[in-house]
């Protein structure tokens, strides 16, 4: 067997059509002979006359089965598994189609209102033909139906083949084995008929494989001649199962049925804590049963054989297993980061209505998140499970429990680019927050791009020019000169109010030149020093050059770009990257300054508050011994006046304890820095 | 070595060394060869140690020989079919897992021959690429040679490439991600990721909620002998200084994202593959270390409900018509739309006493009173069960002999009212709905 066979194997589920077939005939409308007795009337004084005893008929145990079955897996798949009715009497009745808009509850029940319960037993009923083989004829013409799925499975993909499984659910009652066995026969033969008549046509498909499940009920008093059988194939095409069960207990048998049928499981959440009805001041504990794909307990169950064993019961009166786990009360808000979720499934309550379930679900829906906990044998708990809302529906999401093979990972900073203390992290959180992705509807059809493609573009536009530090960047420290051009240049289209906006900012840029006014970078918490003031415009002017150069989408980005050449005469046109980033190195307080003043920005980013102290901090004092000849007076004041201007500037570290002596620029060593440095020193 | 994946059933999975050496020495023959049985455990341990979607490697060390018998591999694997769910093949296995069989047989061993196909079967069976290796001569070097390949390309690290616009940084992958087939009812196929994982835009970590996660990725930055030059264009190979040797202080994006990342507390949606989304975030483990984290989603882009199709994501300022997460689903489930469930005695009970509530405070409740009338007879009449409306009609009569004297006479009036209209034929029409008696004093 290779693995395509493996795989087609789960592919084409019989789940995907299933067909009710519930007995309308005369008999049906009889009492299932199960009185119905409320609490609260026997509460009541005796001078009250009893209410008659009364139950539902055979029909009704049968249909709110069926419909209990739908809400289930329509609540956990909303999508894909598809459910037919049809009600059998004298004739079949089609309750619906495959069609989505159909396949709901409402749908389903308004529609059986028409029709009514069963026909009266009368005599001149006698001579029509009830039977449920009118519905099992129409079950096998709605299997060979194409559904919406299966055509767009056979036009996008005319290699493989198509697997019509399917599945018939038929709720009616039979004298004895001889007459389920020919009720058997019948389904067969319609089936063979109706192949017969698919192969021909292009409308029809041909029936694979169906799983005929026949319930055969009567009233709670009777006993029935019908015995169980279980799954057994008829023929290639057809396997059926036989369960002959008294009408109070449809529902329970179609709960274990579905189960199977859907590969669901069990789970009871134990330990809910719930105020009383009647006294609000106490609470109690309460438990509510869930259903949800069987794949949520994978984890749990198959590792350790004693600890599944341990939260594994058999559900009374049912004839399957849930799995107890314990409700834990959320603390903290357990919604706000990302759980390692080994998989996720939509959930449904099991019963509904009750108080419990209803208390756990608006729980749910408001907004919070509850944890599961499961015992072990070997002692301690484990979270294993967090239910959780997300849009209106409720999920089951699988925590991985098991042993991670990221034991004891490195912390980022440990690795490349680690040691880097200034990022540029302000300004690509803008860039994170202009990028914030939205459910959208496309603008236009016309457009054969998805709207995630537009964004991945978008992005690309407006990183054509990001530099990664502050330090290796001067016009994004000079906002307040230059913004809004960055953001505008980044744009798609740019109106001609912002061309004119961008031309302003280059003349006022010119002006400033022109009035020997130095450029201070504000936000950035550093000051400009050593460097001359004609230097630091050709830095400028190189790398606002290059930022619009990398941006010309459009006319209109050349027309500022032209604005830019007009303005300003580059001296040296081809001004080399290089270079502009030399001259950029040369900008500000030098890197090991810079490091010991944002090693907190990056701490703060990557460690926790928990984290030791960084170590340049401690180590800054002790390194500086040998840093001699620019620690003048001059220097010194030079550097209090600049601590008068930017006060978010960290203390100069020689200030800040007793005998402490600092090591002004560690990283002066080349001819080249000192020149600017000291001169730009005098001037400013 | 990144996680041991040598297995002998007496040692647990483990870095150490000598630990694994010294428990090898002390092996024991057994008495027949009965893979099916030994698979059976490798699924219990790793299923027990790692959970059920972290990938391992099992290395199958066999001299050639499949064993004979009821337990033996072909006859494990002939009944493969007719397997009951109580009893399944272990394979394929219950996590994803690739198999190698390392046959320490000549060449020409005639029993190989003959089991080298059911090998091949395991492996397919498996679902994932597995090999067989043989090695070229039964001899010390030739089995240490073997050994030596099988490592190589079992312990192949990934290297890609992490963009967003035309920001990039080499990266590699911890541990490397697997390909994944998805297998839905119409459709099966199998996804790989691709070289380039390129940032898409980016959603509140609260947003994204907890979806089903494939696998988890450490992204760790690939050290510069790693870089490939061709991975940086001209414009931005500003952003990396290669002057310092010191790898620790060359500007790195992922460190940039990742700060940025946990400050905004924010994920970026990547892009892995065809139609394969994942979520780059910032994780730590414990309380000190922090890293970047990547989880692969399931594939398609239909992965995360609540985040509608992925490929539907757009930022506000180019679209007109957005809204928000979550999404809903066109239909409200069935626990947010008051349904009627009645098939535990329970439930009716339950609809009935609030009738009755609403009955004892009219007739400030006559709306609900009927609202919740029409409700329950409505679902009466769909389910067939007019035994209960006549029921019901007999308890509204009870109900009003045994009503306090101190209560409004609308009371009495309206329940009188509904029972006659429960018990008259024509209501057994779904569409017609019970309006309140209007008395005369109603109105003074």
């Amino acid at each position: 067997m290779s693995f395509n066979s493996l795989s087609l194997n789960k592919m084409y589920p019989a789940n995907h059509k299933t067909v009710f077939v519930l007995d309308h005939t005369p008999y049906f409308g009889i009492s299932c002979e199960n009185p119905i007795e409320f609490e609260f009337l026997k509460t009541r004084g005796p001078g009250c006359l009893p209410i008659p005893p009364f139950s539902k008929s055979l029909w009704t145990c049968s249909f709110e089965s069926a419909i209990e079955y739908c809400r289930i897996v329509w609540d956990l798949f909303p999508q894909g598994k598809l459910i037919r009715f049809i009600a059998s009497d004298n004739l079949a009745h089609l309750i619906n189609t495959w069609s989505p808009s159909q396949q709901h509850l409402g749908h389903i029940t308004s529609m059986m209102s028409l029709i009514g319960i069963p026909p009266p037993v009368h005599a001149s009923n006698s001579k029509m033909d009830y039977t449920v083989l009118h519905g099992m004829k129409a079950a096998i013409e709605a299997l060979s139906e194409i559904t919406d799925k299966q055509q767009e499975k056979m036009t996008s993909d005319c290699q493989t083949k198509l697997i019509n499984r399917c599945r018939v659910i038929c709720i009616t009652s039979a004298r004895d084995d001889e007459s389920m066995k020919r009720l058997e026969e019948i389904f067969l033969n319609g089936l063979i008929q109706q192949n017969k008549g698919a192969a021909k046509s292009d409308r029809l498909l041909v029936i694979d494989h169906c799983h005929l499940v026949i319930i055969n009920t009567f009233p709670v008093n009777v006993e029935s001649q019908v015995s169980n059988h279980p799954p057994k194939n008829l023929s290639p095409i057809l396997t059926t199962e036989v369960h002959s069960v008294k009408a109070s207990l449809v529902p329970n048998k179609l709960s274990s049925l579905i189960l199977e049928h859907y590969d669901l499981a069990s789970t009871t959440v134990t330990g809910i804590p719930m105020k009383e009805e009647q006294n609000a001041s106490s609470s109690a504990n309460y438990d509510v049963e869930i259903y949800h794909a069987s794949t949520a307990h994978t984890a749990i169950l198959k590792g350790n054989a004693s600890d599944s064993a341990a939260i594994q019961t058999q559900k009374e009166n049912h004839e399957y297993q849930t799995v107890t786990l314990k409700w834990c009360t959320p603390r903290g808000t357990t919604g706000s980061e990302l759980q390692n979720c080994t998989s996720m499934h939509r959930i449904t309550p099991v019963d509904v209505n009750s108080r419990p379930s209803l208390c756990l679900i608006n729980f749910l829906l408001n907004g919070r998140s509850v944890m599961l906990e499961m015992p072990r044998k070997t002692g301690g708990k484990i979270t294993s499970h967090l239910l959780a809302a997300h849009g209106g529906e409720i999920f089951i999401h699988t925590l991985c429990t098991a042993r991670s093979v990221l034991e004891d990972p490195p912390s980022i900073s440990e690795g490349c680019g680690g040691r880097v203390t200034d990022y540029r992290i302000t300004d690509f959180g803008m860039l994170i927050k202009q990028n914030t992705l939205v459910p959208v509807k496309p603008t236009s059809v016309e457009k054969n791009v998805t709207p995630i493609m537009e964004v991945k573009s978008r992005l690309s536009r407006m990183t054509r020019y990001w530099p990664l530090t502050i330090s290796s960047t001067l016009i994004f420290n000079l906002k307040a000169y230059i913004d809004p051009l960055p953001s505008i240049i980044t744009k798609e289209s740019i109106t001609e109010e912002e061309v004119y906006q961008c031309k302003q900012i280059i003349r006022n840029l010119i002006n400033l030149e022109n009035k020997h006014e130095s450029l201070h970078p504000l936000n950035t918490g550093q000051r400009l020093k050593g460097q001359k003031r004609d230097e630091q415009y050709r830095t400028m002017w190189n790398e606002l050059d290059m930022l619009i150069k990398n941006n010309l989408h459009t006319e209109n980005h050349k027309n500022i770009h032209k604005c830019l050449l007009e303005c300003h005469t580059f001296k040296d046109e081809k001004v080399e990257l290089d270079d502009a980033l030399r001259e950029l190195d040369q900008i500000g307080p030098t890197k090991a300054e810079l490091d010991t003043q944002r090693a907190s920005v990056i701490r703060a980013t990557t460690d926790s508050p928990m984290s030791p102290p960084p170590l340049a901090t401690i180590a800054a004092p002790f390194t500086s011994r040998s840093s001699g000849i620019y620690s003048t007076p001059k220097t010194l004041l030079d550097i209090f006046n600049t601590q008068d201007k930017s006060k978010s500037r960290p203390d100069f570290c020689g200030r800040m304890g007793d005998n402490l002596v600092a090591k002004l620029y560690p990283n002066l060593k080349t001819d080249n820095d000192r020149g600017p440095r000291t001169e730009g020193m005098e001037v400013e | 070595m990144a996680f041991s994946s040598l297995y002998e059933e007496k040692s647990p999975f483990t870095r150490d060394y000598n630990a694994i050496k010294a428990t090898l020495q002390s092996i024991d023959d057994y008495d027949k060869t009965c893979l099916e049985t030994a698979l059976h455990g490798v699924n219990q341990m790793v299923l027990g140690e790692w959970g059920n979607n972290t990938a391992c490697q099992i290395v199958l060390v066999t001299d050639g020989s499949v064993g004979i018998g009821p337990m033996s591999l072909k006859e494990s694997l002939s009944t493969n079919n007719q397997r009951m769910t109580n009893n399944p093949f272990p394979i394929p296995f219950s996590f994803p897992a690739t198999l190698h069989v390392v046959c320490l047989a000549s060449q020409t061993d005639l029993c190989l021959q003959r089991s080298k196909p059911l090998y091949q079967k395991l492996i397919d069976l498996s679902g994932y690429e597995g090999s067989i290796s043989l090695p070229d001569q039964l001899s010390e070097a030739g089995v240490i040679s073997v050994f030596h390949k099988l490592a190589e390309d079992i312990y192949t690290s990934f290297n890609g490439t992490l963009k967003c616009g035309n920001l990039k940084s080499r990266i590699m992958l911890y541990p490397a991600p697997f390909n994944y087939t998805r297998v839905t009812d119409f459709d099966s196929q199998t996804y790989s990721v691709s070289e380039i994982i390129e940032v898409l835009g980016f959603i509140s970590v609260n947003d994204i909620g907890s979806p089903m996660a494939v696998s988890r990725h450490l992204v760790l930055h690939a050290s510069s002998n790693v870089k490939d030059s061709t991975a940086m264009d001209t414009e931005i190979d500003s952003t990396y200084e290669d002057e310092s040797n010191d790898e620790g202080k060359t500007p790195s994006f992922c460190v940039l994202l990742h700060g940025a990342l946990k400050v905004e507390n924010m994920a970026a949606l990547v892009s892995l593959g065809d139609n394969w989304f994942g979520f780059i975030y910032s994780w730590a483990d414990t309380k000190k270390k922090s890293n970047l984290m990547l989880t692969l989603l399931v594939p398609g882009s239909d992965s995360v409900p609540w985040l509608g199709d992925l490929n539907y994501l757009g930022c506000v300022e180019q679209f007109d018509q957005s809204c928000s997460f979550p999404i809903r689903p066109s239909e409200k489930r069935s626990y947010s739309q008051n349904g009627v469930v009645w098939i535990r005695p329970a439930g009716l009970q339950s609809d009935i006493q609030k009738i009755l509530r609403h009955a004892r405070k009219l007739p400030e409740k006559t709306q609900q009173f009927y609202k919740e009338l029409n409700r329950l007879r409505k679902a009466a009449i769909s389910l067939g069960f007019l035994e209960l409306l006549l029921a019901l009609a007999t308890i509204f009569e009870q109900e009003c002999l045994s009503l306090p004297g101190n209560l409004h006479p609308d009371c009495a009036v309206q329940l009188h009212h509904a029972a006659d209209v429960l018990k008259k034929t024509q209501t057994q029409d779904a569409k017609f709905v019970i309006t309140p008696y209007l008395a005369n004093y109603n109105n003074l």
